[in-house]
């Protein structure tokens, strides 16, 4: 068995994380610990307003350990949002024991992720976590961050996963963000993206096209197959721009029970053809042969693990109901 | 005869008589024998020392031959895969340019060993993942072997690599794919991926979809395509061929580019369409590639009628 399927068959898992839905919260937001407990996302990303108050830091600080206890509350993983240019101060105010990560906006360059990471450290080592378990996610908002991208990806062991912020990024090449196109214009970086947090262990979240450029509150059916087209491109969760699309994220960015049923017949089918001596066997016209059964065994874990992960944020919610 | 016309090449099993014994026959450009994914594990030993015969099985017709090893078995198998009359190695999941070496160093040890003139046989590191696709421009730049032509990294691997379901109606490998080959046209190396073509049924079996496929192909002036059924050999061998129509305006170009240059002139029309240098070259170029069609049909049709006059002894 070679590299690509000792790795399909579990030494890595795929996808790395299962972090189908993140949900954006405001720290100053009142309502945060509920919203939040409400939410069902697979993570949380907390977000502070920049101010001219040159205090502003002292008091993110301050309320910053309460907010992530409240928005982990209900099972999901926590990530402050960080801006790159800096990075040191605003990682000294936010990142704390409970967070999984931080996710870096305005990223031109590796040295961006290269000198966060090195922050990491000092502040893992000052406040008691675990060294080298805080991770870091690119959000792809600059043109700076696609060209890099994969010397990004590989400036840090912590480096997880590449978020596509859409409307920033056609900003900063100067397109337009309104989608008056009949195609995605981002199709090529989408997939660049996809594969260079492939390449690293690592993975992409985004939404398709038109819904990650207009963050639209559209209908449930066109949530839905715009949640199924991301997941196609490559995608393994998508930062949800409205508390709606939680739901569909997390339905949508995972095997469905068709496609488990079905790989349970892949599978059933290609170990008969192997007791046969063959290792390509024919579904409806389809080519079943090594890769297809291993891919099929390999999303059956992800299956799994999906269904394990609501089940740990159901836990979580029936504790703080209890 | 290793010529560079591949319109369809066609992975075989070699441990499949009704596969490897008719493949002679079926019109193929190019026959991979396969030693990876279509042969299962317990069967991997007994394809190694069959795969010596199934080169003079699958080339009778005139088609030229590769063997697809397998990335962890390189040692134990470019032994009973480089013989005379292998054209090519193929090298699957391929993700690093030392892969590439330690496969380039073996071949040019068995060729010497074998008579086979050293550097003869060319590569083809597979693009089959992520890292792969990423690491393309120093894979292809590993050794001095040829490489002729370069292209795929989309596919059953990298889909699984991604965590993608394949077959959907919109192109799934759009940077993997344009990223590998514009990595081989930066290498002069020939391009023949990129181009997506909907097969959401994902069948392999139907020749309409080897059509359009091959239409679109050439359009985009590939002239390289695989195939696993044996159905999708003679669209893609048709299709992708130079037409009668292209190559007829292709000489009347070429004839009319000729009298511009006599008269100091670099563009002219020609039926409404313009006739410049671009358009020149690109007529020289269908030339070049029908006269390569008909050598290579020319080639397998002589070789058919021996093969058959053989069997009919």
């Amino acid at each position: 068995m070679n590299d690509l399927h000792t790795q399909a068959l579990g030494e890595k898992p795929m996808p790395k994380y299962i972090r189908r839905s993140l949900l954006a919260l405001s720290l100053d937001d009142a309502k945060l610990a509920e919203k939040a407990f409400s939410a069902w996302a697979d993570a949380i990303i907390l977000d502070f307003a920049r101010k001219q108050d040159r205090n502003w830091l002292q008091d993110v600080k301050a309320r910053m350990p309460a907010a992530i206890h409240a928005a982990g509350k209900a099972g999901a993983e926590v990530f402050v949002r960080i801006q790159s240019d800096c990075a040191a101060a605003e990682m000294d105010a936010a990142v704390f024991d409970g967070i999984t990560g931080v996710i870096l906006k305005g990223v031109t360059c590796p040295a961006d992720v290269v000198s966060s990471a090195q922050h990491l450290s000092a502040l893992e080592a000052a406040r008691g976590i675990r060294g080298g378990t805080l991770e870091i996610d690119v959000e792809a908002d600059t043109a700076g961050a696609v060209w890099h991208a994969l010397e990004i990806a590989r400036a840090s062991e912590r480096f997880g996963a590449f978020l596509i912020n859409e409307p920033e990024l056609c900003a900063n090449l100067g397109m337009q963000c309104a989608p008056t196109l009949d195609f995605d214009p981002l199709e090529y970086i989408k997939s660049q993206l996809i594969t260079v947090a492939t390449s690293v262990g690592g993975q992409a979240l985004g939404m398709s096209y038109p819904l990650g450029l207009t963050g639209e509150n559209a209908s449930d059916v066109v949530v839905r197959q715009a949640v199924k087209r991301a997941r196609d491109t490559g995608f393994k969760g998508a930062v949800c721009a409205h508390a709606s699309w939680v739901k569909f994220c997390n339905e949508g960015f995972r095997p469905t029970a068709d496609e488990a049923a079905y790989y349970v017949k892949v599978i059933e089918v290609f170990a008969e053809g192997i007791k046969r001596g063959m290792a390509s066997v024919p579904i409806d016209g389809k080519m079943i042969d090594v890769p297809v059964d291993l891919r099929a065994k390999l999303y059956l874990k992800w299956a799994n693990r999906a269904q394990a992960r609501d089940e740990a944020k159901a836990a979580a919610h029936k504790k703080q109901e209890g | 005869m290793n010529n560079r016309v591949a319109r369809c090449t066609m992975f075989v099993t070699p441990t499949n008589p009704r596969f490897i014994d008719k493949a002679w026959t079926r019109g193929g450009d190019v026959y991979i024998l396969d030693i990876e994914d279509s042969i299962a594990p317990a069967e991997k030993e007994r394809c190694r020392t069959l795969i010596r015969e199934s080169i003079q099985k699958a080339n009778k017709g005139g088609a030229s031959i590769c063997v697809r090893i397998n990335k962890p078995f390189v040692d134990a198998d470019l032994p009973c895969a480089v013989w005379p009359g292998v054209d090519r190695i193929m090298l699957p999941k391929t993700e690093s340019a030392d892969e590439v070496r330690h496969a380039h160093e073996i071949i040019s040890h068995l060729e010497k060993e074998r008579g086979i003139p050293v550097g003869y046989i060319e590569l083809y590191p597979m693009i089959e993942s992520a890292l792969g696709a990423v690491n393309i421009h120093e894979l292809l730049t590993a050794t001095p072997r040829k490489i002729y032509a370069m292209g795929g990294a989309g596919g059953y691997d990298m889909a699984m690599n991604l965590g993608i379901e394949m077959f959907a109606s919109f192109d799934q490998y759009a940077f993997p794919v344009a990223y590998v080959a514009l990595a081989a046209m930066v290498l002069d190396i020939e391009a023949t991926g990129g181009v997506f073509v909907p097969n959401e049924s994902g069948r392999v079996d139907q020749s309409d979809q080897a059509a359009t496929q091959a239409a679109a192909l050439h359009a985009a002036g590939i002239h390289h395509a695989g195939a696993l059924h044996p159905n999708f050999i003679q669209p893609l061998v048709q299709g992708l061929s130079a037409t009668a129509d292209e190559i007829a305006w292709a000489n009347k170009v070429i004839v009319e580019f000729g009298r511009l240059t006599n008269n100091g002139e670099s563009v002219g029309m020609l039926d409404g369409k313009v006739v410049d240098k671009y358009e020149y070259d690109r007529a020289t170029r269908t030339l070049d590639w029908a006269v390569a069609c008909a050598e290579k049909d020319a080639y397998k049709a002589h070789a058919l009628a021996r093969a058959k006059a053989e069997g009919a002894q």
